[in-house]
C-alpha cells in the first residue's frame, strides 16, 4: 500500500519481521509472524507488542501509540513480502479479541481497491461462518487473502 | 528519495534483514490464535479461489 509505513526488518525466510512503532507512548517494539497451521499452504498472520523480558509477543494489547494506520500499513507491506517469497500461500488473519478483529477490518476496508489488485480478500462471516468476497461494512470473524497470479 | 520515501511510495517492499529474529521463526508463538484458526479453518474450510 502506498501510505506510510515503518522500515521493517526480516530473517532470510520472510517469516518473522520486526518494525518500531513511533507515538505518543514511545518506541514500541512490534513483530509479525506467518506461521504454517498445518493445512496445505496456509499460513497464519500473528502481530503483536514484543516483550524483551519474556520474549514474548504480546497480540492482546492494545497499545494505543497513535499510529495505528501506519501500523496496519506495515502489516499490510510484510503481507506483500511474504507472498512475494510464497505467492501460493493463504494468508489467514483473525484477532485476538473483537477490537483487533475490527482494526484488521478496518485496515482492509480502507485499503480495499488498492489490495484487490493484488490479492484475492475473503472474510469470514460471524453470523453463518461463511466465506464470501469481503465486502466494506459486513461484520467479519477472519479473513483470508491469496496473491493473485500475474 | 530516503529510504521510507521510497517505501512508502511503493507496494514492494524493502527489506533490511536481522538474524536475531531466526529464533522466532517456526515457534508457536500465537497458541490460542493458532488454536482459533485451525477451529475456523475446521469448521468453515476454505473460501473459493478464483486463480
Amino acid at each position: 500500500m502506498n501510505r506510510p509505513k515503518y522500515l521493517y526488518k526480516s530473517e532470510e525466510e520472510f517469516k518473522v519481521y520486526s518494525f518500531y512503532s513511533e507515538g505518543i507512548k514511545g518506541l514500541i517494539k512490534k513483530m509479525i509472524v506467518f506461521s504454517f497451521t498445518g493445512e496445505s499452504n496456509i499460513y497464519n498472520l500473528g502481530f503483536g507488542d514484543y516483550n524483551a523480558e519474556t520474549k514474548t509477543i504480546d497480540d492482546e494489547i492494545i497499545t494505543n501509540n497513535g499510529d495505528s494506520l501506519k501500523v496496519l500499513a506495515t502489516v499490510a507491506s510484510t503481507v506483500y513480502a511474504f507472498t512475494e517469497k510464497y505467492p501460493d500461500a493463504l494468508v489467514f488473519a483473525t484477532g485476538s479479541n473483537n477490537l483487533r478483529t475490527r482494526l484488521y477490518r478496518m485496515g482492509i476496508t480502507n485499503n480495499l481497491e488498492e489490495i484487490k489488485v493484488d490479492f484475492e480478500v475473503f472474510g469470514l462471516r460471524v453470523d453463518n461462518n461463511v466465506w464470501e468476497e469481503f465486502i466494506s461494512g459486513e461484520d467479519y470473524d477472519a479473513f483470508i487473502v491469496k496473491r493473485k497470479k500475474i | 528519495m530516503t529510504t521510507i520515501q521510497k517505501l512508502n511510495s511503493t507496494k514492494l517492499p524493502i527489506i533490511a534483514f536481522d538474524k536475531s529474529l531466526e529464533q522466532f521463526r517456526d515457534k508457536d508463538l500465537f497458541p490460542k490464535k493458532m488454536e482459533k484458526a485451525k477451529e475456523i479453518l475446521k469448521k468453515a474450510g476454505l473460501p473459493n479461489f478464483k486463480k
